[in-house]
């Protein structure tokens, strides 16, 4: 319990966890959380009569509140799969996309989250002591339950840092395709590194990191400002740079939807091949027809795939290996790691202390604890780089090797992985239901 | 067939005009921003070279209330400035997203009514082959290029921190373990000690004379003219005599009583007394110069100084009739210099004089030190230099055995010496990086280090009293220091006003106990015993803690504030507010008031008490109060 308290008290500041956290604090008594802010530095006095305000947690969102959150996520879900689906239209896509941005964006300040909520996931599965809020855990599964079936529908408009990014898009740069699956291989190191950061109880740097959550709260510093801006420029000509490069619950999605069985088709009926849908994806998902003439001999295809294959192991053990050796660099993201750091290079004779070191002295925490703690804690970044590595040298090793891969293609159809439904491309096709 | 387009018309020129008076706009917010941004980084609101040369002259005249208020309303504007700023930079940045928004609407909808129909390419354009080679080739470099940065990366910065980490526990762990065993005897040898024990010792003595320099029978015969630095050696040094001396105990011969450390081991103390009606006022006499230090006693005599800028005196009085013995007019000093600005509340002669029965010892404004023999004649002087000290020096002095400590932190420099009573020979002297302090020295025997204790900013530090060695320090207060420390079974209290109440255990290493924000003090000292610690501020408020814990028992708020520092004498608290009004309650853990007796006339100065007696400094009169 303790350890949560510290760890609440360590992140209080980031608007974005405590209310993540929100029913979590409600389950505490309201005086363990004033017992931990216990005051650090003493406040100066004013001849003037000036009281001091009380500093104070923000009040939990009631848990009415947090339910009615997942009942309009539920109803958002289902209205814009019906219209993408069934209606076929973009417009309802674009009017969900603004209610989007005003009411999960603006009004809820971007919190709670689907794109963060697979952080509070990781933390409650990996640190026993912390326990989860239920509109965090919802809010993570729904998106993922609605992918499986009807594909990524929420990305499509119902998560406001999609939409945002959508409904900004203006002349869209057509991307070398290849280039695409390159960046595209940037959410999983970010996916990876935000559930290792999670999983040690370090941070949660999507959250930290998010460039349009200081947007839609007004409180942006000027370099996440900078960030976000430069992020919503961007969109105006590459769509979706966040969703396609950096989003690391977007891999999630993208795996789901590849098993959905009812994702958006782009012709109602049967496709004539009359090629005008081609260039309608802003994204570059839409599979073209793979006729037998331009594919590779089978022969080689085949046995460059084999190699490829053969490879992924080693692949994986090198990636691991070297991330293993990186884990020291990974571990000073822990503030205690980096307490600890500073503290054991700390020379009192000639240095003067920062802020951090003089705030632990004067809290008398014994210092083997903390260095305890630290070696502790060193440790799981040196077991978690292993994972990560691993886990990025498959993810690199599957690439290369589907990169041999030809799959005979009649049609034009959306890349169930990477489509996230948006329904521009509906409109190009001249085919009746 | 029912192609889906819109066929609405849209208003061209409209939206382009939109677009460029947004585009325009946007560009001159970001110049705008910018400029602002820029502008701000380069102000420091809370360190602009104006401000600064007007706090320096206020330092100079802390009583300039114009120029205060002139600071304070200069800091208010650069305050205000450097918010507008920010707040201009932010409002900024959000206008230009807003119409950088507008703008790409405005063009959205341009595009939308150009209604351009999609192409479609002669020849099949994807070469699927081509893809996969450069995507295969691209995915291999990039992977290769994070592989070999993040080795590169993980190579350069290797420490082993994970190893490190846990001998560096391992180090620290054994530290504890071995500052505990060393720390755990002073403790017990300290807590039987307590102050009725040392009372009750003192009770033992018949008689102790005025004139026999009892402090002698106590000196050690070996004076260290070096510190000593290896722990070896340190060990060597252990220190086996008693301090405070019996001699000590039976008198009141410093500032704070016994070894400054605010505690009295007198008896028959009287409670009860009233300056308007004459009641249990033995006698009052007025010194020729007024100033703020406190009286001393040995046997019969009671020493106290005054000064002003152009003159300087020490008194020496009969403690039973008032009479004044001798005045010794301080001239003639080495090296001595004009006095320097004072102010008004410090005076020339803050610092309290003090005694070991053989010899009285003085220190003035200008540095001036002074020591007499008990019929008022100079047996050595010596200047110590001007202070550089903007209120004006005030720290006290203490006698250990044939040292007498003085302890000189100034803005050019810190240090604290031992000089010989005899000769005024320098026996020892450290140098300390700290800042401006009034603070007095604390002398206590604390397990077998006989330690000399002192609060400046940034620390509290203990030095051996017979080696002036550096036994342990702890950065742990700030500002101003006024308070002087309180010790009490291994524990030191220190305080300052702004910074924080702080509890050290002693030893090697010294570890902080505990702290407390809530009642601090600017000038009064607290005092402690085994269990409790008083905390007086100066504004009024007492508080009493658990010395160990830092439990807060009790808090009293009485109606006038306290310069004057707490006395623990027979198991009570002596303490006399501003106004002149004794408050007399139990050291204990509930607060209960014993007595409260008014002199009627306004007191700063710490009382000195005597068996049946206490001898109290207020306004420009010296009272003695008993039958």
């Amino acid at each position: 319990m303790s350890e949560i308290l510290k760890y609440l008290t360590q992140t209080w500041n980031i608007k974005k966890l405590v209310t993540l956290l929100s029913l979590f604090v409600l389950m505490m008594t309201s005086g363990l959380p004033l017992l931990a802010q216990q005051q650090r530095f003493p406040k100066p006095e004013f001849e003037s009569g000036y009281t001091q305000p009380v500093t104070s947690m923000p009040d939990a969102r009631s848990d009415f509140f947090a339910l009615f959150d997942v009942f309009v996520l539920i109803l958002a879900l289902s209205l814009i799969t019906w219209l993408i689906l069934k209606k076929r239209s973009r417009r309802g896509v674009l009017a969900v996309s603004v209610f989007s941005i005003l009411y999960f964006g603006f009004f809820r300040e971007g919190c709670v989250c689907s794109v963060g909520s697979l952080q509070n996931v990781t933390l409650a599965l990996f640190q026993p002591e912390y326990s989860i809020p239920i509109s965090a855990l919802a809010f993570f599964v729904i998106p993922l339950v609605y992918t499986l079936f009807f594909g990524r529908t929420f990305c499509a408009g119902v998560c406001p840092l999609g939409a945002i990014q959508d409904v900004l898009l203006l002349r869209p740069v057509t991307m070398k395709t290849w280039l695409q699956k390159v960046l595209g291989l940037i959410p999983y190191i970010y996916l990876g590194l935000s559930v290792l950061y999670a999983a040690t109880a370090t941070d949660f740097i999507i959250c930290r990191y998010d460039p349009f959550i200081g947007i839609y709260r007004f409180d942006a510093t000027f370099f996440m400002f900078s960030i976000g801006a430069i992020f919503l420029l961007l969109s105006a000509f590459v769509a979706r740079p966040y969703c396609r490069f950096f989003c690391p619950y977007g891999v999630l999605l993208n795996w789901m939807s590849r098993f959905s069985k009812h994702h958006l088709t782009i012709t109602p009926n049967k496709c004539i091949q009359c090629r005008l849908c081609e260039d309608s994806c802003p994204l570059g998902a839409i599979n073209k027809p793979v006729p037998v003439k331009v594919m590779e001999d089978r022969p080689s295809a085949t046995k460059r795939f084999i190699k490829l294959s053969l490879i992924i192991p080693a692949l994986m053990i090198l990636s691991a290996w070297t991330l293993s050796n990186f884990h020291e660099n990974l571990a000073k993201v822990n503030t205690k790691v980096s307490l600890a750091n500073e503290l054991m290079l700390f020379k009192p004779d000639a240095m003067l202390p920062s802020v951090e070191v003089e705030a632990f002295k004067s809290a008398g925490t014994p210092v083997e604890e903390l260095y305890s703690e630290a070696a502790v804690i060193v440790e799981q970044f040196y077991i978690g780089a292993w994972i990560l590595g691993g886990f990025l040298g498959l993810v690199f090793g599957l690439t290369l090797s589907s990169l041999s891969v030809f799959k005979y293609r009649e049609d034009y159809t959306p890349d169930k992985g990477e489509c996230v439904s948006c329904a521009r491309c509906l409109k190009y096709c001249p085919v009746e239901k | 067939m029912d192609t889906k387009f819109s066929n609405k018309t849209v208003n061209l020129p409209l939206w382009r005009g939109v677009a460029i008076v947004a585009g325009v706009f946007a560009i001159l917010i970001c110049a705008m921003v910018i400029v602002n941004y820029l502008q701000i980084n380069k102000v420091d609101p809370v360190n602009t070279e104006v401000i600064n040369t007007l706090v320096e002259r206020l330092n100079e005249n802390p009583k300039d209330v114009q120029l205060r208020e002139q600071i304070r309303e200069m800091d208010l504007l650069v305050r205000k400035a450097f918010f507008t700023n920010q707040w201009e930079v932010r409002t900024g940045a959000y206008l230009l997203l807003l119409s950088i928004i507008v703008m790409i609407i405005a063009l959205q909808v341009m595009r939308m009514g150009k209604k351009n129909l999609p192409s479609v390419d002669e020849e099949y354009s994807q070469n699927i082959i081509t893809y996969q080679q450069n995507a295969r080739k691209w995915v291999s470099i990039g992977g290769s290029v994070l592989i070999l940065v993040t080795l590169f990366l993980a190579f350069v910065t290797y420490k082993d921190l994970g190893t490190r980490f846990t001998d560096a526990a391992k180090i620290a762990k054994a530290e504890t373990v071995a500052s505990e065993v060393k720390a755990a005897p002073e403790v017990k040898q300290e807590t039987p000690k307590s102050v009725v024990a040392k009372k009750n010792e003192v009770e033992k003595i018949e008689e102790v004379k005025a004139s026999e320099p009892e402090a002698k029978k106590e000196t050690k015969t070996e004076v260290l003219e070096k510190p000593v630095e290896t722990e070896a050696v340190a060990s060597v040094n252990k220190y086996k005599g008693e301090y405070p001396t019996k001699a000590m105990m039976a008198n009141f011969p410093s500032f704070r009583g016994p070894g400054g450390n605010g505690i009295g081991y007198q008896k028959n103390v009287p409670t009860e007394w009233d300056g308007a009606s004459g009641k249990n006022i033995k006698w009052k006499v007025t010194p020729e110069l007024h100033a703020y230090n406190s009286p001393v006693i040995w046997g019969d005599k009671l020493f106290l100084s005054g000064a002003d800028a152009n003159k300087k005196q020490v008194y020496c009085y009969n403690r039973n009739s008032g009479k004044l013995l001798w005045t010794a007019d301080i001239n003639n000093v080495a090296g001595s210099v004009a006095s320097p600005e004072v102010t008004p509340d410090t005076g020339h002669a803050a610092s309290s004089v003090s005694t070991d029965g053989t010899f009285i010892f003085a220190i003035f404004s200008n540095g001036d030190l002074i020591a007499l023999d008990m019929k008022g004649k100079a047996v050595w002087s010596k200047n110590l230099g001007v202070p550089d000290n903007h209120y004006g020096h005030s720290s006290s002095l203490v006698v250990f055995e044939d040292k007498l400590i003085v302890q000189y932190d100034h803005k050019k420099s810190g240090k604290v010496m031992a000089l010989s009573t005899k000769t005024g020979d320098e026996v020892w002297r450290t140098d300390r990086k700290v800042k401006v302090s009034w603070a007095s020295p604390v002398v206590v025997k604390n397990g077998d280090r006989a330690e000399v204790i002192l609060a400046s900013d940034p620390c509290v530090a203990s030095y051996d009293a017979q080696t002036g060695e550096e036994l342990w320090k702890l950065d742990c207060i700030t500002g101003e220091v006024g308070p002087s420390v309180a010790y009490a079974n291994g524990i030191v209290f220190a305080l300052n006003e702004y910074a924080s109440l702080v509890a050290i255990k002693t030893g090697d290493k010294p570890e902080v106990l505990w702290e407390a924000y809530d009642y601090l003090s600017d000038v009064p000292s607290p005092v402690a015993t085994d269990k409790y610690l008083f905390v007086v501020t100066s504004y009024g408020l007492v508080a009493c803690y658990d010395a160990l814990s830092g439990e807060l028992y009790w808090e009293h708020e009485f109606d006038n504030g306290f310069y004057a520092s707490p006395i623990l004498v027979d198991e009570k608290i002596y303490l006399m507010d501003r106004a002149g009004t004794m408050h007399i309650f139990k050291a204990d853990k509930v607060f209960v008031s014993v007595a409260t007796s008014k002199l009627g006339e306004k007191s700063d100065s710490t009382p000195a008490f005597a068996d049946g007696h206490i001898y109290i400094r207020a306004g420009k009169n010296l009272y003695c109060i008993g039958k």
